[in-house]
């Protein structure tokens, strides 16, 4: 293995993501091996079809690669960078083409809708503040809030998917975010 | 409209990061975000604030040989990433294209530091020795010159600074522009007559205070570009 090769598997995401800006094709592919599987799943689980969230990961990192100059490390460790660009691109898929009836594959499941969403939140230290202010978010601000982010729904897919007036949905999600935004700044 | 209103801004900011907002209410987002920097910083906050989130996402395994289709669309393209956003004729644009976190953080990257939110003139500025690797980027306009230096980039040798030149189109004479501060953003708000289009800039090393000479480096020449059109 040459020394570049073993530079670029030490490296962190934000590294690689500096790395691409310079024109490292190694350095996506790595991005690729470390975040692929992670960047996939957040796209199928907002289009929900196989092909789709396909296409929709090939995208990303063709934009990845294009604009990977417009990432700066002050901005976060890169994931959250990367997550913004996948999901984006999930969610114009998602109005073009629509969305599958929800499944009843366990794979695709409903999962935000369970109660215990915060619990399962990954116990990492990044999440420490989020989940504790989800946790005292409203039971039915969280649901809005993580349906949105976590499976893609729009307000209206909110109201009917939680059977709830369409202007009651926004404001539940506009309240949860200002109640987020207070809890997460103090 | 994009309310000036803190709660309300970040509430709004909120919704576009959630991916809620209408597709009109979104592209005024996106346009707004070129000129209105509480707006950004907002949009990075909940970037990363509700990134934990998405790991309820179970990861999945892509289907085999997609890296390969990326690659071969890769090699399709007409150029490689690092200079080609530069080719574009207003590369903010892009928000409007739907891709608004690229968008914002490019945003961040060349008007954070205060440099023009419409730049009529950049360079590059790449060490000799590696022109594909851009060290500082200088944009130029209405509101002057800024020059960043990019994260990557070589900071200059313990107890030495970086000092910035200008040679005008036709010069032979190197003019002293000004000190890179250790922040990495250089910006003068009245533009130095030498620098306009057609000029290259150029990167020393000196001692703290900058080269004795206002018409010569005193250390090595380290990068160096030139001026051009947006």
């Amino acid at each position: 293995m040459s020394d570049v090769q073993t530079a670029i598997g030490l490296a962190t995401t934000a590294t690689l993501i500096e790395a691409v800006a310079r024109g490292s094709r190694p350095a996506l592919k790595r991005l690729y091996e470390l975040e692929s599987r992670r960047l996939y799943g957040i796209a199928l689980r907002i289009v929900r079809r196989q092909d789709v969230a396909a296409d929709v990961l090939q995208e990303a990192f063709i934009q990845i690669w294009q604009n990977a100059q417009s990432y700066s490390s002050e901005r976060g460790a890169g994931g959250a960078w990367l997550t913004g660009i996948v999901r984006f691109r999930a969610l114009d898929a998602v109005r073009k083409h629509g969305r599958e009836v929800l499944s009843d594959d366990p794979g695709l499941g409903d999962e935000a809708q369970e109660p215990d969403v915060v619990d399962r939140l990954a116990a990492k230290a990044e999440a420490g503040a989020l989940k504790r202010c989800l946790g005292g978010l409203d039971d039915q601000q969280r649901r809005c809030v993580t349906l949105a982010f976590v499976d893609g729904f729009s307000h209206v897919e909110i109201a009917e998917r939680i059977a709830a007036p369409l202007g009651t949905v926004k404001s539940w999600v506009r309240r949860g975010l200002i109640a987020l935004r207070s809890c997460l700044e103090s | 409209m994009i309310p000036q209103d803190r709660d309300e801004l970040n509430a709004l900011a909120g919704e576009y990061v959630l991916g809620v907002l209408e597709p009109a209410e979104r592209r005024e987002l996106e346009a707004a975000l070129a000129t209105n920097a509480s707006l950004r910083s907002a949009v990075a906050f909940w970037e990363e604030q509700l990134h934990p989130l998405s790991s309820l996402a179970a990861p999945a395994e892509p289907p085999i040989g997609l890296w390969e289709k990326i690659a071969t669309q890769l090699e399709a393209m007409p150029q490689a990433g690092v200079t080609r956003w530069w080719n574009r004729p207003a590369p903010w644009r892009w928000a409007t294209g739907g891709f608004a976190a690229a968008a914002a953080a490019l945003l961040l990257y060349i008007a954070l530091g205060g440099s023009p939110a419409t730049p009529n003139y950049v360079a590059m500025l790449h060490s000799p020795q590696q022109q594909d690797q851009t060290s500082l980027i200088a944009t130029i306009g209405r509101d002057g010159l800024t020059v960043r230096m990019i994260a990557s980039a070589a900071p200059p040798p313990a107890g030495r600074s970086y000092e910035l030149w200008a040679i005008a189109p036709g010069a032979t004479t190197p003019q002293a522009i000004g000190i890179m501060p250790e922040s990495g953003v250089l910006r003068i708000a009245a533009l130095p007559p030498d620098v306009r289009l057609g000029a290259t800039l150029a990167i020393s090393v000196e001692p703290p205070g900058g080269s004795p000479d206002q018409h010569k480096p005193s250390g090595p020449v380290v990068f160096v570009g030139a001026v051009e059109s947006l």
